[in-house]
């Protein structure tokens, strides 16, 4: 198992929760996140604004599906047209063990 | 070292804070999310709980149905909690009996999730200390 946090523009994550919705990967969790990115924010005249807001959601899958749900994630998370600085990134972390507290039941 | 990612309800912190000093954790930190759970595919699980909503309501019941649908059929995301807690692995299985123990309702869904992920090390910023003393 993985956990898969990726780090997306909050417009965008309307949609990139439906469509992995209809893929199969339903669960997630989204937290509000700001943080900056490798262009070091973004400079307006004399103003570097670096506490960007995005959205961070989190999904625990099996590993099998890491290929798909990163596709998704790209495809729908990516600004119109080549995609943009900021549209965000997506991080795998190994995933020991998942707990369903209402059973008790583990795994997925 | 294991980092624990609980995500439960609301109204279930101080209880879970309170288990949680009385197994011997007390330090976590804890983050307002967004999340929602696997789509609930029996739906005599929710009936009772759709019964009740119904009841609560003075509206029409047709309006009020709709809106129990939207509610009830996965698309909408529920505010919860989510409780980071690092723990030393011979005291992990102890802390997810404790969360499972103080959280679980007769709801049947939504109590939440407990993933548990690998940590390679920690530090503390005061003393400098890594690895294991720094939990």
């Amino acid at each position: 198992m993985i956990m898969v946090r990726a780090i997306v523009r909050p417009e965008k994550k309307d949609v990139l929760l439906s469509e992995l919705s209809a893929a199969g990967f339903h669960a997630a969790t989204v937290v509000d996140v700001v943080g900056r990115g490798k262009q070091m924010g973004i400079k307006v005249g004399d103003v570097v604004y670096d506490e960007i807001p995005k959205s961070m959601i989190m999904m625990a899958t099996p590993a099998a599906s890491k290929e798909k749900i990163v596709s998704i994630i790209i495809k729908y998370a990516k600004s119109s047209g080549e995609g943009s600085f900021g549209d965000g990134k997506i991080f795998i972390s190994p995933l020991d063990g998942v707990y369903t507290v209402s059973t008790g039941a583990t795994g997925l | 070292m294991k980092e624990i990612i609980a995500v439960i309800r609301m109204n279930k912190v101080s209880a879970t804070k309170k288990a949680l000093v009385e197994v011997g954790v007390a330090g976590f930190t804890a983050t307002k999310v967004m999340g929602r759970g696997r789509l609930v595919e029996d739906l005599s699980i929710i009936a009772e709980r759709r019964k009740t909503l119904l009841a609560l309501s003075k509206e029409d019941e047709a309006k009020t149905e709709k809106m129990i649908v939207q509610f009830l059929d996965g698309t909408r995301l529920f505010p919860r909690r989510m409780f980071t807690i690092l723990a030393h692995d011979e005291e992990v299985a102890k802390i997810i009996e404790t969360i499972i123990a103080v959280n679980r309702t007769d709801n049947k869904v939504g109590d939440g999730k407990i993933f548990i992920l690998p940590i390679l090390d920690a530090i503390r910023v005061r003393t400098g200390e890594t690895g294991d003393a720094a939990v």
